[in-house]
């Protein structure tokens, strides 16, 4: 072999030795650069969650310390604006009421083990649950009723069905535990109110495998976001909260930029005035305008409208009711046998419960629009409310046309009959729960009296003795599944052809004044 | 020089057969999910029969059907060959689906699918009904 086919033989193995190296490494290194199936400490049978979290937290020193500090730890933070304590743990709400007396079952979605009443220890490192949101498997599950817990040896699950539910393999789940994603985030906020789609209405499980018309960032086949892509945060905090919103026209949150705001909205991303001559190409513009000059139009709109007034024509589009009504005042009405009842609609959908009352559910929902500054207001436990044929606010989006920081934004209008106290003319916490086999359970005496002693007791709140019903109105903001560009809102949507919001879907906000252009 | 080759070859083997042998492919159910909804529903929604939820079976019952030489269409072919490059080629033009994952092996396509559902599936860790 002469000195030049040598060479040349040494550069064949090179290449030929890159291109297997390149195979190895494909082969060998996903997303991240960490296999936990290899970690000693996580080859071991685990007997309970708190077992897997003492194992994570041998590596990961101050994971426990951190998620302590956030809203999905405590489940309550003090708003700085209102000087309100906010957050389940304080809170009443119009679809179960309250956590107070009915901890084993709303703690199936905190992210800790073992909150079965008001002694929880949230000083306890190991009652952490870092499974909730780090498995991968998509085979971890906790169960309403076991406050937190998942199963873990092979149980009748609901008590009395005769269905047996297996236990959650931990080994398997700790060693595969990665990112969050759609399907973890959405194991508790897709099923908020005890249900798919109930609470939020742009939030259901139609978002695990969205396609674009639904949600045209999560579209599993195109940009495939996860929740994580827009709730940004660090050392465990999610940022996003709807309980501290921030609606400012803030413009674009870029790399390097170091701003205590929230960079889960839509400007972080595309800034103030995101509409060009190219977005606007395939849209006909108005007579006498240009692309151009259309996309000035479009941009101006960002002064008053948020972003999802347009983007979002529709709540609850995946084919997912969301609930819009809940009447406690009708539960308790018993079947011909004498025993309580469940009645489904057409679609399989649970409207009567005699436990829970009456239920209305809609899809396709065209959202309500309300003048939002982002401070939110809320009918607290103690506060006076008055019975009337209106709806007591348990929350308030304040705002006005007027304060210079408001934006119309679109939002879900969810309205109630609850239980409350005449006398003392305060929201009320009933215990609905029954896991516990309580008698003064709603779910298991049908007596509101009992019921509503039980939880004000638990929270050491008065309670006159009396219970009648009233009707009560949540708002919820509607921020996700945005549609593509081309099934956004178009002009005549809101305007009229000259330029008014009669008819339109604006044509219920205030302090709108007709503009000069005519749709033709 | 044939040290050299030797050398070689063993590294050339080890770069390739290494990743096949640290672990046999599981199925991914996350894509798995996918096809099923996209493409599997999506044919299924238009069809005499309907969606056809993955907690209609049990994971014993889904491991056979998947199996069946002629499960499926009552008995007229075998459901693997929906999974298969070919099928996904024919209908490219009109699934979003079938043409992402075009060049997907069908072995792997089949071993997502079927992961999907035993994750779904009556008896599996996380029952799932039509969506």
């Amino acid at each position: 072999m002469n000195a030049y086919a040598g060479l040349a033989q040494r550069w064949v193995y090179a290449f030929i030795l890159g291109v297997c190296a390149v195979i190895f490494v494909a082969g060998n290194v996903s997303a991240g650069t960490a296999d936990h199936s290899k970690f000693v400490q996580l080859q071991q049978e685990f007997k309970s969650g708190q077992d897997v979290t003492r194992a994570c937290l041998a590596c990961h020193t101050e994971a426990a310390s951190q998620v302590m500090k956030t809203q999905h730890w405590n489940w309550s933070s003090l708003n700085p604006n209102t000087g309100q304590m906010v957050g389940k743990k304080s809170l009443v709400n119009n679809f179960c009421i309250g956590i107070a007396s009915n901890y084993p079952d709303c703690t199936s979605c905190h992210i800790g083990y073992g909150w079965k009443d008001k002694s929880f220890d949230f000083s306890a490192q190991e009652n952490v649950d870092c499974l909730a949101c780090h498995d991968t498997t998509g085979t971890y599950r906790k169960p309403s009723g076991l406050a937190g817990h998942p199963v873990y040896q092979e149980m009748e699950y609901p008590h009395g069905s005769g269905e047996i539910m297996r236990p959650v393999d931990l080994q398997k789940i700790a060693q595969n535990v990665g990112k969050t994603s759609r399907y973890s985030c959405g194991a508790c906020h897709y099923y908020g109110g005890h249900g798919n789609g109930v609470k939020h209405g742009d939030l259901d499980n139609s978002l695990e495998v969205p396609d674009k018309d639904l949600d045209v960032h999560m579209d599993a086949l195109g940009l495939d976001f996860s929740c994580s892509t827009c709730h940004r945060g660090s050392g465990h905090t999610v940022a996003g909260s709807r309980f501290q919103m921030n609606v400012k026209r803030s413009g674009p949150l870029l790399r390097g930029m170091v701003e205590e705001r929230n960079p889960a909205s839509c400007e972080s991303c595309h800034g103030n005035e995101p509409h060009s001559a190219k977005t606007m190409a395939n849209i006909k513009p108005l007579k006498g305008y240009t692309p151009v000059s259309m996309a000035v139009i479009v941009n101006n709109h960002s002064a008053k409208l948020a972003c999802q007034t347009c983007h979002i024509p529709a709540m609850s589009r995946g084919g997912v009711p969301t609930k819009m009504m809940w009447d406690w005042s009708q539960a308790g009405k018993m079947g011909a046998d004498g025993k309580p009842y469940e009645t489904k609609d057409a679609k399989g959908h649970l409207v009567y419960d005699s436990k829970k009352g009456a239920f209305a559910l809609a899809e396709n929902v065209i959202p309500t629009y309300v003048w939002f500054n982002g401070e939110v207001r809320y009918t607290t436990l103690g506060d006076k409310v008055e019975k009337s044929e209106s709806f007591v606010p348990i929350n308030r989006f304040m705002g006005s046309p007027t304060d210079g920081k408001s934006r119309i934004w679109p939002v879900k209008v969810y309205r109630g009959i609850q239980p409350y106290d005449p006398v003392n003319q305060t929201l009320v916490i009933p215990k609905t729960y029954e896991g516990g086999g309580d008698p003064a359970s709603y779910s298991i005496s049908f007596d509101w009296q009992k019921a509503v002693a039980a939880g004000m007791a638990e929270v050491g709140a008065p309670f006159s003795g009396n219970v009648d019903f009233i009707r009560t109105q949540m708002i919820w903001p509607i921020t996700h599944m945005v549609a593509p560009k081309e099934k956004t809102l178009g002009c005549k949507e809101c305007h009229n052809r000259n330029g008014g919001f009669s008819g339109g879907r604006l044509k219920d906000v205030p302090g709108l004044k007709a503009v000069q252009f005519r749709l033709d | 020089m044939k040290l050299q080759k030797s050398i070689f070859l063993g590294l050339a083997a080890l770069a390739v057969g290494a990743p096949m042998i640290a672990g046999a492919y599981e199925g991914d159910w996350k894509r798995g999910d996918v096809y099923y909804r996209m493409v599997c529903t999506d044919c299924h929604k238009s069809q005499p029969c309907g969606p056809i939820a993955p907690n209609s079976r049990t994971r014993a019952e889904w491991a056979e059907y998947l199996e069946l030489a002629n499960g499926h269409a009552k008995g007229k072919d075998n459901v693997k060959h929906y999974m298969s490059k070919t099928y996904r080629a024919s209908i490219a033009s009109k699934n979003k689906a079938a043409a992402k994952f075009a060049d997907v092996p069908d072995d792997q396509l089949f071993a997502d699918v079927k992961a999907t559902l035993m994750r779904s599936a009556k008896d599996g860790d996380a029952p799932t009904g039509c969506r």
